[in-house]
């Protein structure tokens, strides 16, 4: 394999914004791996306002013959059966059969027609159309494995309940678990009778540190036809990924996405919000530095690190549903897991006695104490 | 791990007894006919007793169905007219004449007609029709009363199965027609000395001729279900690394067969083994007649071989089960599965989750409590989809295991099912000493197991549901 295509500047390297808050988030102890320093670096790079295009929605306008990408796939395969469970032993991180189906769902995005490769004996012309150059997929496998750059930053998209989110740099990739944030609005606007303005799934509701834009997204579609939803972010390319995706899934006139800090663009709606969801940071600052190599290296310190005993969010946000939310509004918070949960239930209890009341923790699919919901008395 | 390996009461043995059930071939001198099945025909068919009000409602109907069935059977032989050609052959008097058939190249029409004559009673023969002629007596009926759409799933179920059999009806008697007028043309022909009418008649005929083949077969997946999708479960039996590598062989060419015959496939669930192949799996198969055809493969799948896994070459002998579950459209399923009895587990997670672990795996198992039954799926892109897909695969057991209940009930039914289950014996293939794959049902056997294991099992399905399907109406 002819290595000065690894060297060449690719479209789909990181753009020096994100590298400035990789850097950032890995002050801590991790050298650039010998790749990095291989790429050239980037002098005056444009400074994009438009997020980042997944590279399922690219146009298939590149090409390669069929024993070009099986040579790439099986050197893709042999690169991910060598990390065995290194990985996993090391922080936790994937192994190679997580590897090897990453590789597929690479497959799958980035070739027009990815059952041809699965099944050449179908295939008519050697030649097919691919959504970025070969030469890509060698440097982004590369990343994958030798960077440990998160897969859903390496096809610019995470799978997340029934969408798919676009994501890059900058923006936390939505979590699994967070799944569940979806299904317990759903769970309590189902269960009211009417839909007016007074009621929850007519009313506004708030998503605070959106990042993606994941679950304003998911409450969205559950209210239907009613409410609205306004998200909130500091970070400005959480911003214009929300933006995107909100439009990817035609609900700008649904969905309104402010920069700010908390509560602050939000200011006016005091005693007015009927629901109000967030996924804050709460991991403790002393465990960033001991994070998988995906989060700790490649995601947002910003959207991870919840202070010194990673609550310090949470309080504030608790802070904020005692004034925001109208009375018998609904709040669900996703915490670190079971102290930080009994922490916060406690907290609402004494300093806002009387304030709350139909408290819950909730647990997610691996049985870890996740979420504390409750209703604004 | 092993928590993972499913419970299977669904097939009315648990796993255990499966393990015992292979582990058992190889003490020696074990009789072969080892799966012997332990229900006995249930006489339920006299049909005189009223349905108990606290059964389910699907299966009073049932037996409703057979009550009704004995009376209107009295009806039912004042059949209509049969169709006939103008000078009074019918398409039974055609196969009573014993035309010689011909090849299809010799252009003789007597040869012609009767092939298509023949063609049509297997089809008849296939689809039941005395019993199907009834049934659609029964259903007009309960349409006809005006208070049929005040429960209106029950009544939409009528109206579908009234339609569907309605529709055969109305293509085989279409056929019947077709085939009369052709002969009534040629016969015209002749007596007009028109030579091209003639010749265009016989062709007609020809085309019939070739088409009904296609309808014979059709004609053989009559059951309810045969037209669904499908998922095929493959479990490797005891015998650690050889086993697997072959539930792995077995699993390859259910995959080949699937894709031969252009049907969707993808993998729900897969537990790899350690050093080759796979402990299970579970493929989602996508496509007309899926389940129709593979439902003739569920059962034990029997290797001889010198085991590559064997330094001291020993040939070895191992087993994978087949488990086949019907995917049934919205609306027809069995089992209404209340969320409240269900365990919903990710698994394969360690660590503290959330925020601290980027994964793409977010494998889930989903139990159903008071069954123990349980489904998993690893291979969608979120947990959400890939919880979907449990439910699924769920769903399906659930139905299957709620329809062999059912059958069990019914006596007409039992004799075809029970042979069926996940721990039979079915089909043998011989790598060494000699090569040869057998099926133990029907005797079919071909000397390249190479085709077969990569897919070509066509034969095998075939002549299984032809002979099922000739010892279910020689038993009516």
């Amino acid at each position: 394999m002819n290595l000065s295509i690894f060297t060449k500047t690719s479209i789909l390297s990181p753009t020096l914004s994100s590298r400035i808050i990789l850097n950032r988030s890995i002050s801590n102890s991790i050298t650039p791996t010998p790749i990095i320093s291989r790429c050239y670096p980037i002098p005056n790079p444009p400074i994009s306002t438009n997020p980042k295009t997944p590279l399922f929605l690219r146009p298939p306008t590149f090409s390669a013959t069929l024993s070009d990408l099986q040579k790439w796939q099986n050197w893709a395969k042999t690169l991910a059966s060598s990390i065995g469970s290194t990985f996993t032993d090391s922080d936790n991180g994937p192994n190679s059969e997580n590897l090897h189906r990453e590789l597929n769902w690479l497959i799958e995005d980035a070739l027009e027609n990815p059952q041809f490769l699965q099944n050449p004996q179908f295939i008519e012309n050697p030649q097919l159309q691919l959504r970025a150059e070969l030469g890509d997929l060698y440097e982004l496998w590369k990343q994958r494995i030798e960077e440990r750059r998160p897969f859903q930053y390496v096809v610019g998209c995470e799978h997340w309940r029934d969408l798919v989110l676009s994501v890059e740099e900058g923006v936390l990739i939505p979590r699994p678990e967070t799944e569940l944030m979806v299904d317990l609005v759903e769970g309590v606007v189902k269960e009211e009778e009417d839909d007016d303005d007074d009621g929850l799934k007519g009313g506004l509701w708030v998503d605070l540190g959106t990042g993606s834009g994941a679950i304003a997204i998911g409450i969205a579609r559950v209210l239907g036809g009613f409410g609205r939803v306004i998200v909130v972010d500091l970070s400005s390319v959480a911003v214009r990924v929300a933006e995107f995706n909100v439009k990817r899934y035609n609900l700008q006139d649904k969905i309104s996405v402010k920069q700010g800090s908390w509560f602050e663009p939000l200011s006016g709606f005091e005693g007015r919000v009927a629901g109000l969801v967030s996924n804050p940071p709460y991991i403790p600052s002393g465990h960033i530095g001991g994070l998988q190599a995906e989060v700790g290296r490649h995601e947002p310190r910003l959207a991870l690190d919840g202070g010194e005993d990673g609550m310090a969010d949470l309080l504030h946000l608790c802070n904020g549903a005692a004034s925001m939310l109208k009375s018998g509004g609904f709040f669900a918070f996703e915490t670190n897991g079971e102290d930080q949960c009994k922490f916060l239930v406690d907290h609402m209890e004494t300093v806002y006695y009387g304030s709350f009341y139909n408290l819950k923790i909730v647990k997610d699919f691996a049985g870890i104490e996740r979420f504390v919901t409750g209703f604004r008395s | 791990m092993s928590s993972i390996i499913l419970i299977r009461r669904a097939y009315n043995r648990s796993s255990s007894s499966i393990l015992f059930r292979f582990q058992s071939l190889f003490i020696p001198n074990s009789h072969p006919q080892f799966s012997t099945s332990t229900v006995k025909p249930q006489n339920h068919a006299s049909g005189f007793d009223l349905p108990s009000k606290n059964v389910s409602s699907s299966i009073s109907n049932e037996r409703l169905n057979f009550s009704y069935r004995r009376r209107l059977l009295l009806f039912s032989t004042q059949a209509a007219v049969e169709a006939s050609t103008s000078d009074g052959l019918t398409v039974d008097g055609i196969v009573a004449n014993q035309w010689t058939i011909l090849d299809e190249n010799e252009s003789d029409w007597k040869s012609h007609a009767s092939a298509i004559a023949q063609s049509i009673c297997l089809i008849k023969k296939r689809l039941k029709w005395k019993e199907l002629k009834v049934r659609l007596e029964l259903l007009s009926f309960q349409l006809e009363k005006p208070d049929i759409w005040d429960d209106p799933v029950h009544a939409g179920k009528i109206s579908r199965e009234h339609g569907t059999l309605m529709g055969k009806m109305k293509e085989v008697n279409g056929l019947e027609q077709e085939l009369l007028e052709h002969i009534d043309m040629i016969k015209l022909a002749r007596e007009e000395d028109d030579v091209d009418l003639e010749l265009e008649s016989v062709k007609a005929l020809l085309r019939m001729r070739q088409s009904l083949k296609e309808k014979e077969l059709e004609a053989l997946l009559a059951g309810e279900h045969d037209s669904c999708s499908c998922f095929i479960e493959v479990q490797a039996g005891a015998g650690g690394t050889e086993s697997m590598d072959w539930a792995g062989m077995v699993m390859q060419m259910y995959k080949m067969w699937a894709q031969r015959r252009g049907y969707g496939v993808t993998v729900v669930d897969e537990m790899r083994g350690e050093i080759a192949g796979i402990k299970r799996a579970t493929v989602r198969v996508d496509g007309e007649y899926a389940y129709g055809y593979a439902k003739a493969e569920v059962g034990a799948h029997r290797l001889v071989r010198i085991s590559p896994f064997d330094s001291a070459k020993r040939r070895h002998t191992s087993f994978a089960a087949v488990a086949v579950t019907p995917i049934l459209g919205d609306g027809s399923h069995h089992v209404q599965i209340s969320e409240s009895d269900l365990r919903i587990e990710r698994y394969r997670s360690g660590g503290a989750g959330g925020q601290h672990a980027n994964v793409t795996d977010s494998a889930v198992r989903i139990t159903h409590i008071p069954t123990g039954i349980t489904a998993a799926c690893q291979n969608e892109r979120s947990q959400h989809q890939n919880k979907a897909s449990a439910m699924a695969v769920l769903q399906s057991r659930l139905d299957q295991r709620e329809m062999v209940r059912q059958a069990q009930m019914n006596a007409q039914y039992t004799q075809s099912l029970t042979d069926n289950s996940w721990g039979n014996q079915i089909r043998s293939y011989v790598l060494h000493p000699y090569r040869m794959v057998k099926d133990l049902r029907t005797n079919f056997e071909v000397s390249d197991p190479d085709s077969v294991l990569e897919g070509e099992i066509d034969d095998f399905i075939l002549s299984y549901l032809t002979e099922s399907m000739d010892k279910e109406n020689d038993q009516v």
